[in-house]
């Protein structure tokens, strides 16, 4: 468990640190899957598609944080507006010591703080989650605050591509533009789908309307933009590496290029996965490619069954 | 104890004695969708980052305020009433609310005030909608002397809140000083008969109806319940207590408002009496002509109020 991360920002990746990182980020997908299937319940795609970025940020020392003083003052503001990530989340949270690791099996269950979407009381959680388009206008308050006070800590938001259609994100964009936030970070999971279909679909009635040129609507609203494979963890390294040291005055937006249900074959970046858990064979076929052991999932812990289930 | 006189608009009442609580307190932050006031302009001339306007744009308004809050700042967010309430509504049960910020959201243009802007700006479901979120205490005051008290009561408050303001125009219900707001309502007259209980401006028709019904010998009195949630129960069950019929007046449509509150607490105490609730039925509002006329043709003018109070307790 890291105590006090230190390297934040000009965070090096080494080849040791870039395998220890492709471990964690193996181990995060594990232990979604392992809570989804226990669960039946949890979002099992989306947390795939942030994996690497959240594992680099947390794990690899680029977030400012105190795990066993998760209200620091100091501390960067990680804003999960894309509250559906909660299950891959809570493995990382808790590997860095904000809650015990025990905590995740009971996910869902009675008793348990950890929801299918994260709630602000949560330790390393900043606001309530599961509705979208909430997170980037509290996180331009938060960056404010900070520009106002002479603070240094960074706000980052996590934000879903899907989500950017909710106009509220652009009313902060507005804002925070215009304010120059500089100190706000904006990170895009740019995994092109959203529940039903793919943001830039082929047409058929379950494709959205289209959310690209992202990068140009973001500089419109006066962001630096950065758009990196968000698998990779040199172009991660490489797009976070100067956010504490840049000199630019505009915020920040990094789409993360990812595909949705990463790391699993069959789910990867195919339609109908948003909220589903995967059962009989797909199972088989999931517990085989994770390495996981059927006794390890085999104990449903009562959680309800997602079967069929669509939406956020 | 009525003491009519003109000064300030409600909302400028409030503004006025809410600006030297925010001098004195770095820490508390007030956010406009574009919305301004005379006496607000001296916020963002005179106070450092402690006045921000983010356009036309209801959602960033309350959610950046939640997150103003969320770093220990005390924030307001103003609008027009039905743009701060039901425009950005689910800003404020989650984010607000939920998470029970203190952050307080001020409307202006309670009721029909926006009489001649249609159903656009008229503002007669918000007491419905809002008093169902959890955490939220909603104050309607019916002039500026009540409306001055509660910048100190919502900024010592913690809660999240909401305030409704009249526009400009409402002559004072209260004297100057000596009234005390800290209890949810003030019992204006009272009388044996019947309990008149009202809020915002219906507080001055009810006043006007007390006076005709006593010339039709019947002995009315006069609650102003400005504060719609929580009602304080006792109170009201006191200022009740002996007295035959009960009435509820509101600018604001019957479905889920003022009256239905009232009924709820009445219900849940055990206070059987008669209650007849005057407001708006299950319509919008589009005739043109001003308030009055809207008073006039809806029963909600202090006439046809009195007429069917009257004709109720026959």
């Amino acid at each position: 468990m890291a105590s006090v991360s230190t390297l934040h920002g000009g965070a090096r990746l080494t080849a040791d640190l870039q395998e220890k990182l492709k471990r964690k980020a193996f181990w995060v997908r594990q232990k979604v899957m392992e809570m989804a299937v226990r669960a039946g319940s949890g979002h099992i795609s989306s947390a795939f598609s942030q994996t690497e970025m959240l594992v680099a940020l947390y794990q690899g020392g680029i977030l400012r944080c105190r795990p066993q003083e998760p209200r620091w003052s100091d501390r960067d503001r990680m804003v999960p507006s894309r509250g559906q990530g909660g299950i891959g989340f809570y493995p990382i949270l808790a590997d860095m010591g904000y809650f015990p690791l025990a905590e995740l099996d009971n996910f869902c269950g009675e008793g348990s703080r950890l929801g299918v979407h994260m709630e602000w009381e949560v330790p390393g959680v900043e606001i309530i989650s599961g509705s979208l388009g909430h997170g980037l206008p509290i996180a331009t308050g938060m960056a404010q605050v900070a520009l106002n006070e002479g603070k240094d800590y960074l706000v980052y938001c996590y934000l879903g591509d899907g989500e950017l259609y909710e106009g509220s994100n652009w009313e902060a964009a507005f804002f925070a533009g215009k304010k120059r936030q500089h100190n706000l970070i904006c990170i895009v999971d740019r995994n092109g789908q959203g529940v039903l279909g793919f943001t830039e679909g082929d047409g058929t009635s379950r494709d959205g309307p289209g959310i690209e040129p992202l990068d140009k609507k973001f500089e419109a609203f006066n962001f630096e933009v950065r758009v990196i494979d968000g698998h990779d963890y040199g172009q991660i390294y490489a797009a976070l590496a100067d956010v504490r040291t840049r000199k630019s005055d505009q915020p920040l937006a990094i789409i993360a290029k990812t595909l949705k249900g990463k790391g699993l074959s069959l789910m990867e970046n195919q339609r109908m996965w948003h909220y589903r858990v995967p059962a009989a064979d797909e199972l088989q076929q999931a517990l085989r490619e994770l390495q996981l052991d059927p006794a390890a999932v085999a104990a449903p812990a009562g959680g309800k069954t997602a079967e069929g289930e669509q939406g956020e | 104890m009525a003491k009519t006189k003109y000064i300030l608009g409600m909302r400028d009442a409030f503004f006025t004695a809410l600006y030297p609580l925010f001098a004195a307190n770095p820490k508390s932050v007030f956010v406009s969708a574009d919305n301004g006031a005379p006496t607000l302009d001296c916020f963002g001339d005179n106070l450092k980052n402690q006045f921000y306007t983010v356009g036309i744009a209801e959602q960033q308004m309350i959610g950046m305020a939640a997150g103003f809050a969320l770093e220990g700042y005390k924030a307001y967010a103003y609008a027009i009433a039905p743009f701060v309430t039901l425009r950005c509504y689910e800003i404020t049960k989650l984010d607000v609310c939920a998470m029970n910020l203190p952050v307080v959201l001020v409307g202006v243009g309670a009721g029909y005030a926006y009489d001649i802007m249609g159903p656009t700006h008229h503002t007669v479901e918000d007491l419905t909608v809002m008093r169902v979120l959890p955490n939220l205490k909603i104050y309607s005051p019916a002039d500026g002397i009540c409306a001055g008290a509660l910048a100190k009561i919502t900024f010592e408050d913690p809660a999240p809140q909401y305030i409704r303001f009249d526009r400009a125009g409402i002559s004072n219900v209260y004297p100057d000083e000596g009234t005390d707001f800290t209890q949810g309502l003030v019992p204006l007259r009272r009388g044996k008969d019947v309990c008149l209980i009202a809020c915002g401006v219906m507080v001055h028709t009810a006043l006007q109806v007390a006076d005709q019904l006593r010339q039709r010998g019947i002995d009315a009195g006069v609650v102003d319940l400005f504060r719609i949630k929580p009602i304080n129960t006792d109170r009201l069950l006191g200022e009740l207590n002996g007295v035959k019929r009960v009435v509820t007046m509101e600018e604001h449509l019957l479905a889920g408002g003022m009256g239905s509150a009232v009924l709820e607490v009445l219900s849940d105490a055990g206070f059987v009496r008669p209650v007849l609730r005057i407001g708006q039925k299950d319509r919008f509002v589009f005739d043109m002509g001003g308030r009055k006329v809207i008073w006039k043709r809806y029963g909600l003018d202090s006439d046809s109020v009195t007429q069917r109070v009257a004709d109720w307790c026959r």
